[in-house]
């Protein structure tokens, strides 16, 4: 028992069990390392060989997750991690998008000029920092994953150096996210002390303990996490920031944040949710209380985003606001969870669709983007029908995917997502839900509009040539999206087997 | 009668008004002169919680080397002036924020206060460490063992940190930038 003279012999070793559940994190680790001894080896010349290692190592890491998807629970390290089901399906959507962003990049970062080895193994870590995310159990090492994937990702919104709105969004999100971090280690320490645990399990089963209520500081904790995590999925009121980053941030990191790092604090988000606040044999009062505070800031969501989209005229900036409303739809599914037959799948299956339209649009904004990201207002998509029919196309398929119209994605998940809150018996909330999706489908289709049905602006700039990889991205995220929309069960089975492990 | 309660306020509040210092402070020395304090202050406070290990790495690693960096860095660099004018805020502003400090304030306070902190000890007092053969080996023994975790992790991430850095500063502004 007493562990400051001994040390347990299990925590040295690793069984053959837990050295395959690790194999995609040590792969990926590895595929990093040299990736970055390749990029700044001089004898060849780097751009190629890296991107390629970098590509492969997110695709196969993907592969081996898939692998592991059916295995049985793992515990790691002192029960400080654990790959489940749950964890290995959204390991495969991070390195699913990690793959995708770098792909979708590789041209534009030519044209920008910015073709350094660093942004690919940027990307690589914080792949990494959302895979030890979603599997981890430990507060301590949420933190550091968390750091680990926010730290890349600073760097990589502000890429682009030598322009100013590129700097002026990685300084605000450095800044904003520093000071979350700051308050979500707070919320840690309080919760050590009024729990004696890091470990989430341990505090489920604390929480559980207490037929009397929490003492404050408990409440205090929970509270300064939770605030922690609403700014990393940007639920309003913490949503400042995500414009101005969103709209700075080089085009295909954009496209990463939306689909990657929205995942990612989802998934550790639901993690922790069901166990500090809102599992089974809690006392009825903290859930009624995390009840009411996620319901608020899923209908303040919801409205500010959507009403604040409808008068944007940058497409990024409006793709930001949209982000933040269909986070708040998001929040709704959490909410209902408990209460409905479907439990959390349909959040999970709603965050694999929302991460496979935005990753698509944002592959065809980061193809139309002039130099310096500049040319993404709605004007300059007047007639791309004409001149790209193709991309048009796409990007009309994840629009009307986002806007929730059949047979798409964003259908069939809103569907569910907004089913399995009748079930749960919250009629208010899926009113103002629908309702706000309906306001959203004026700003998609207005795009839409303006790509079909007016001509194109007078002098407009020629076009980029279209990559290879990128129309790879496009067309591969327009069958999924397609492919879900009509066919969403396989997809749900899965999210349910990845909820059932939690 | 048990003096450390002065003593942890006395660092606590030397603390506080040096952050309050480093980012008031115009000079960027003379910033992280303030944060050298602030460092000290903290390595005092953990010394007070029995835990000498740490403060003495706090001093040395912290207070020593990395401020050390800093500063030489700042004065390398001939960065010691303010290289933009941040203006004046708007007065609503610095009447808000201070405003929602003190409501954050008082909440803390009256939380601490209501809430009875009867924290059970944990598996490691005072007596059961030395016990075990001191601070050093006690905290050796669970780095590597139970928290070995975080600590790789944390191994990671001051990589992650590095490559940042040199893909921030590597780079020359104003050149044409090119391929890597």
């Amino acid at each position: 028992m007493d562990a400051s003279t001994t040390i347990r012999a299990d925590l040295l070793t690793l069984t053959s069990e837990q050295a395959m559940m690790l194999s995609p994190y040590l792969w990926v680790f590895g595929g990093t390392v040299l990736a970055m001894i390749l990029s700044v080896t001089r004898a060849i010349q780097p751009r190629l060989p890296v991107f390629i290692v970098s590509v492969l190592t997110a695709l196969v890491g993907m592969v081996v997750s898939l692998g592991l998807f059916a295995a049985d629970r793992v515990m790691l390290f002192n029960n400080m991690m654990v790959g489940d089901s749950y964890a290995n399906f959204f390991n495969v959507v991070f390195l699913a998008s990690a793959a995708l962003t770098m792909l979708a990049s590789f041209e534009y970062l030519d044209q920008e000029r910015l073709q350094y080895g660093e942004y690919y193994l940027l990307v690589l870590f914080a792949a990494l920092g959302m895979m030890l995310m979603a599997s981890a159990l430990d507060l301590i090492v949420i933190f550091i994953a968390l750091e680990l994937m926010s730290l890349s990702v600073y760097v990589l919104v502000g890429f682009r150096r030598a322009d100013r709105r590129s700097n002026e969004a990685a300084m605000k999100y450095f800044i904003l996210g520093a000071a979350a971090s700051a308050i979500l280690l707070y919320g840690t320490a309080l919760l050590y002390g009024a729990t004696q645990s890091t470990n989430i399990r341990d505090i489920q089963a604390f929480v559980q303990s207490q037929s009397g209520g929490v003492s404050i500081m408990f409440t205090l904790g929970a509270w300064l996490v939770i605030v922690g995590f609403l700014f990393k999925i940007a639920s309003v009121p913490f949503h400042m920031w995500m414009p101005d980053v969103y709209e700075g941030a080089p085009t295909p990191i954009t496209g990463f944040m939306t689909t990657g790092l929205k995942a990612a604090a989802f998934a550790t988000f639901v993690r922790i949710f069901i166990s500090t606040g809102y599992g089974d044999g809690l006392p009825a009062a903290i859930q009624s209380h995390m009840h009411d505070i996620i319901v608020v800031c899923a209908v303040l969501t919801m409205v500010i985003g959507n009403a604040v989209a409808l008068t944007q005229t940058n497409l990024k900036r409006m793709l930001a606001y949209s982000s933040i409303a269909h986070t708040g739809y998001i929040l709704v599914g959490m909410i209902a969870g408990q209460g409905s037959e479907q439990g959390y799948a349909p959040v999970v299956l709603y965050l694999v669709a929302y991460a496979v339209m935005n990753m698509g649009a944002f592959a065809v904004l980061a193809i139309l983007a002039a130099r310096a990201d500049q040319g993404l207002n709605l004007r300059d998509f007047s007639g791309l029908s004409s001149r790209q029919p193709w991309l048009a196309f796409a990007m009309s398929v994840f629009l009307l995917s986002m806007a929730g119209i059949p047979p798409t994605a964003g259908f069939a998940a809103k569907y569910l997502l907004f089913y399995s809150a009748v079930q749960a018996h919250e009629i208010g909330l899926v009113v103002i839900s629908v309702l706000c999706s309906a306001i959203s489908v004026y700003y998609y289709l207005r795009v839409l509009v303006h790509m079909y049905m007016h001509e194109p602006e007078e002098g407009a700039a020629p076009l980029r040539p279209v990559s290879v990889w990128a129309a790879a991205v496009v067309a591969s995220m327009v069958v999924l999206t397609v492919q879900i929309g009509t066919l969403p069960a396989g997809m749900l089975a899965a999210a349910k087997r990845a909820v059932m492990s939690l | 009668m048990d003096i450390s309660p002065v003593f942890f306020y006395l660092f606590a509040g030397l603390a506080i008004a040096f952050s309050v210092l480093v980012v008031l402070k115009k000079s960027p020395v003379a910033s992280a002169f303030c944060l050298v304090v602030v460092f000290f202050m903290f390595a005092g406070i953990y010394a007070l919680l029995d835990a000498h290990l740490i403060a003495a790495v706090q001093v040395l690693v912290y207070a020593g080397a990395i401020m050390v960096l800093f500063v030489f860095v700042i004065m390398l660099l001939n960065a010691d002036s303010p290289s933009f004018d941040l203006g004046r805020s708007h007065l609503g502003l610095r009447v808000g924020a201070v405003a929602a400090c003190v409501v954050l304030l008082g909440l803390f306070v009256y939380a601490f206060r209501a809430s009875p902190l009867q924290v059970p000890p944990g598996a490691l007092t005072a007596a059961q460490i030395d016990a075990a053969g001191g601070n050093t080996r006690v905290i050796s023994r669970l780095m590597f063992s139970e928290y070995i975790l975080p600590f790789e992790l944390t191994s990671v991430l001051l990589l992650a940190g590095i490559v940042g850095a040199v893909a921030i500063a590597k780079r020359k502004l104003g050149a044409p930038e090119g391929t890597a």
